[in-house]
């Protein structure tokens, strides 16, 4: 059965070749999309209903009962902040509903401090052929709309 | 069964980036291959979500076990990717 992915946030939907880092443009870890965030104080939410297998101030690894798993990694290069404007609202090894608020963040206040704020949102090691995109690219989406599928 | 404890360089440790070089080549093995901290169970070295989940930090020890034909060799290259410090970073 298809696993539906929602965005985890507000924003722009974008290809992962607009993403500005080879290891997300050319899926070395897995097919998927971008999300363009408002820039504001967001609430990033579980894409998927499941365990949290990883979880840093600025990306989480969810990963669904079926065997899939979707990694959203809050904007680029954001590692190095140490997670510093990120907050986190749940632990490794939760498991969490499709749609739970995960992690606060402000993408205005990261992009002022000179990273990039897009945030790929990946189907981690699935074939590129797995995944159906729901909308198109340049969609604005909201919170918890279904953005691809995997199957 | 071969088995190596590497110490992780400088930076910002087993995040994404270098997640996905290490899994890429461990996944090219036929071996099987595991990764964690010394005596705790390791890790699906083939599972970028697993290695990340280990939220290893920079001088971290990390022992990577392998098992299979070429468990040598697959090693040798993991210590070089782990042991890499990022380019552009750390």
């Amino acid at each position: 059965m298809a696993l539906q992915v929602l965005s985890p946030m507000p924003g722009r939907v974008a290809p992962l070749a607009e993403v500005p880092d080879p290891m997300f443009a050319e899926a070395m870890l897995g097919p998927g999309l971008a999300i363009d965030p408002p820039r504001g104080p967001v609430v990033a939410v579980a894409p998927i209903s499941g365990t949290i297998a990883s979880l840093f101030p600025h990306a989480m690894g969810i990963e669904a009962d079926g065997g899939y798993s979707i990694l959203v990694h809050l904007g680029l290069e954001t590692v190095k902040l140490n997670g510093e404007g990120f907050t986190l609202l749940k632990a490794k090894g939760d498991t969490v509903v499709a749609g739970e608020p995960v992690i606060e963040w402000n993408p205005a206040e990261i992009e002022a401090g000179g990273l990039p704020v897009i945030t790929p949102l990946i189907a981690i090691q699935a074939e590129a052929s797995a995944i159906t995109q729901l909308v198109a690219d340049g969609t604005e989406v909201a919170a918890g709309t279904p953005v691809f599928e995997v199957a | 069964m071969a088995e190596i404890t590497v110490t992780l360089p400088p930076g910002v440790g087993l995040h994404a980036r270098p997640a996905a070089l290490f899994v890429g080549a461990a996944a090219k093995s036929s071996c099987d291959v595991t990764i964690g901290r010394p005596g705790e169970p390791g890790v699906n070295a083939k599972s970028i979500l697993g290695v990340m989940g280990l939220g290893a930090k920079a001088g971290e020890e990390m022992v990577v076990v392998a098992e299979g034909d070429g468990a040598d060799d697959l090693l040798a290259s993991l210590k070089v990717i782990l042991e890499t410090p990022e380019a552009g970073h750390a």
